[in-house]
């Protein structure tokens, strides 16, 4: 069988996505490493005891956070992949929901529950990314057929031996891939670290923060940001080969999966399942339980007008703008690049160009923005700073959420319709259509979630005036005083719903799991 | 009815299709055996249209093909790895070729339900396809391309991609099913034992050549090359 060929005159959808990656993205990046190489910014990067102990934090509390979490991850992984049972759709949903909240309602919610330092930071880690664990190898697991493993036994295999040296290694590389996210979420984790190590734990992505804005020591914050770079980009390379491998893995198709056996399997299952969502189930709770302390002062000053502060209400109007128009320009540049890609195979150097907004730490994006937007025409005091870079950490989620739909869109599905007599208009309306329009939607659904949640970006362009729901969160708990606390946790509140509602939504239209990673 | 005359098809210069020619009559069930590469799934393409044919002439009923596109044949095509639309449910899949020839909804319905309750997924019709196993996705890919009524349909080796098992039995449910409808069948299939099962006359092809043709008794008992009788599986010196 021949493969398809690309249809000609495609090349002109890219024009839009390369001048926006262009503009918004690349050039950025030029002028850091430009304001990098003027003053001191690498000397110091690599000298200043500071920085080397910002970096050495770095690298431990990610390599604990990601060991903690496969940890914690792997019996539930057992048992939603190994067993059959009632809700197991919806405890799937539960593990997936801390993974949707924004850094920032996360950092809220455990600031809610414990006190702010180290333990809380790690912890809040493991809760975030239990689920990249759960879902990347639980669909590697649930494929593995029952009878390998009873095969494994009757050879007289224990149940661990069965798990070292049978299903280990079947699902290894699934593990290994999930390990590089999780180690990449929490290398890269700023909203978490700013909100719960209140100034004293200190990742790299924070240290540029605080040199840009609150020591303007740019060639320092530009050399740190391309430090972070270089080194994402290497973890990115390693997932994307591992990765590869994980896809290389035949597995037998869709199994039957038993209940769980009556007994001991039977309690411990419900056990695993019993602790785990327990919990998870902590900061969620602690954290709506916050937003109601005081009599519900939180609450009532979302609608109260509350003199000094920035009114919440608006900032939700904002944040809600914003992801509108951050996901339309993530979904058009997005979809363009989606719809080219779809007509090859992965891999390529426009493919890598689409990623790496991915591999970009937020903050770096955020800071580039400040450095360079300043012509043709100065962007740098306008609102649309906000969704511009919103719309740009979004484009890689929605190529990824889009890719796997069109490409869905075989040839053989088309030439099945036309032998089953549609006509070439027909074939576009009744096959084409449908699966693009609910990519598009997909897609802007995963845009929207993240424009809600994004605060490393925002945090450097964002003007007082026109503040985000993240943006507020953080300030006002930054506030003393236990209704400044509050309202924040009513606001975290407000902003998870939000957040939930989407991905509900998103659900609902995607209908079949196709990962996000 | 159906005739194909020293057709030839070219893929970059290489000839997948050379000089093949075939005929076959009304319900009769016509084998293409032969291994991976030799035409067979190409020769189904040309015939429904699918490839672009530069010499010889395909011709049904009388009719010739040339310009006839490929909506406008009313053939029957299975596809070996199903195509089965993602975005639409079991029954609409199988009321799609039904809906192109604007039949009334109640008919598709009823038609839908009776070629579902054939192949046994009459409990399916509202799941997702990506949610079947792969004897599912192949019963439905089946129902799909009988629904319409074909006067002619092609399977590309409907039963490939199944375990063993299923497959012997599927095999004999396909048979079942192409009597019923009294359609001309041509069934691809690299199983010699398959084609011998299926079908009225085997058509053995080799580098996008007919090598022989006949029942499968004749080419067992005078098979025209060595390779022949490998290939089907039968001793020369018996």
């Amino acid at each position: 069988m021949r493969a398809g060929r690309p249809r000609s005159g495609t090349a002109l959808l890219l024009v839009l996505p390369i001048l926006f990656l262009g503009y918004f993205f690349l050039y950025p990046l030029i002028r850091i490493l430009w304001l990098s190489l003027g003053g001191e910014g690498w000397i110091d990067a690599f000298t200043r005891r500071r920085f080397i102990e910002a970096a050495w934090f770095t690298l431990w509390q990610a390599s604990l956070s990601t060991v903690l979490t496969v940890m914690a991850a792997l019996p539930l992984t057992w048992v939603v992949s190994r067993f059959n049972f009632r809700g197991k759709s919806l405890v799937r949903a539960f593990v997936t929901i801390p993974f949707v909240l924004p850094t920032v309602v996360v950092g809220a919610a455990f600031l809610a529950v414990f006190d702010a330092g180290l333990g809380a930071l790690i912890a809040a880690h493991v809760f975030y990314n239990i689920a990249v664990v759960v879902r990347t190898v639980g669909g590697v697991w649930s494929r593995i057929d029952p009878a390998v493993e009873q095969a494994a036994a009757v050879l007289g295999a224990s149940p661990i031996r069965r798990f070292r040296e049978v299903v280990l290694p079947l699902i290894k590389p699934a593990l290994a891939s999930a390990s590089a996210i999780v180690f990449l979420f929490c290398f890269t984790s700023f909203g978490t670290v700013l909100v719960l190590g209140q100034g004293r734990l200190r990742t790299l992505e924070v240290e540029i923060y605080q040199q840009a804005v609150n020591f303007l020591d740019l060639p320092v914050a530009a050399a740190l940001s391309l430090i972070q770079l270089v080194t994402v980009a290497a973890i990115l390379v390693v997932s994307a080969r591992t990765q590869k491998r994980a896809s290389a893995l035949t597995l037998a198709s869709e199994t039957r999966l038993p209940a769980p056996k009556r007994g001991g399997q039977r309690r411990t299952a419900g056990a695993i399942l019993t602790v785990s969502l327990g919990l998870l189930a902590i900061p969620l709770v602690g954290l709506v339980g916050a937003s109601l302390d005081g009599g519900g002062i939180g609450w009532r000053s979302l609608v109260t007008d509350t003199p000094s502060a920035v009114d919440p209400l608006p900032a939700i109007g904002n944040s809600l703008g914003y992801a509108l128009i951050a996901s339309l320009l993530a979904v058009v540049v997005g979809g363009l690049a989606a719809s080219w890609l779809s007509e090859r195979g992965a891999g390529g150097w426009f493919d890598l160009l689409l990623m790496l907004p991915l591999g970009t730490s937020a903050v770096t994006i955020g800071f580039g923005f400040l450095l360079a937007l300043d012509r043709p025409i100065d962007l740098r005091g306008t609102a649309a700073m906000v969704p511009l870079a919103h719309a740009l950490v979004a484009i890689p989620f929605v190529v990824r959420a889009t890719l796997p739909l069109l490409r869905s869109i075989k040839r053989e599905l088309r030439e099945a319709a036309a032998v089953l007599g549609a006509s070439p208009g027909r074939v576009w309306r009744e096959i084409d259509l449908p699966i693009v329009t609910r990519a598009l939607a997909v897609g802007a659904g995963f845009a929207a979630v993240v424009s809600l949640g994004e605060f490393g970006a925002t945090s450097f362009v964002v003007r007082p005036a026109s503040t985000t729901v993240p943006a507020l969160i953080f300030r006002y708990l930054g506030r003393p005083g236990s209704s400044s606390f509050a309202t924040a946790m009513a606001l975290a509140v407000v902003l998870a719903a939000m957040t939930a509602l989407i991905v509900l939504l998103i659900d609902r239209v995607r209908g079949a799991e196709t990962g996000m990673f | 009815m159906l005739v194909v005359e020293d057709v030839s098809v070219h893929f970059g210069g290489k000839a997948a299709l050379d000089d093949v020619s075939l005929e076959i009559g009304a319900g009769e069930v016509v084998a293409l055996l032969g291994p991976s590469g030799s035409g067979k799934s190409t020769l189904l393409r040309a015939i429904a249209g699918l490839e672009t044919v530069e010499s010889g002439r395909i011709a049904f009923n009388g009719r010739d093909l040339a310009g006839v596109p490929v909506h406008e044949r009313g053939f029957g095509l299975m596809f070996q790895s199903y195509a089965l639309f993602p975005h639409l449910s079991v029954a609409d899949n199988v009321a799609f070729g039904l809906r192109m020839k604007n039949v009334s909804d109640e008919e598709v319905r009823a038609r839908v339900a009776e070629v579902l309750g054939w192949v046994g997924m009459e409990h399916f019709g509202l799941r997702r396809v990506d949610r079947l196993s792969g004897g599912e996705q192949q019963r439905v890919a089946l129902a799909r391309t009988l629904a319409p009524r074909p006067p002619l349909v092609m399977l590309d080796e409907p039963v490939g991609a199944l375990d063993r098992m299923l497959r012997e039995r599927l095999v004999e449910d396909i048979g079942r099913l192409l009597d019923r409808e009294g359609a001309a069948a041509i069934y691809v299939t690299h199983d010699h034992e398959e084609a011998r099962v299926i079908s009225d006359r085997l058509a053995v092809m080799r580098d996008g050549k007919v090598v022989q043709s006949g029942p499968y008794e004749t080419l067992a008992a005078a098979p025209a090359t060595p390779w022949v009788a490998e290939f089907l599986g039968v001793n020369q010196q018996a």
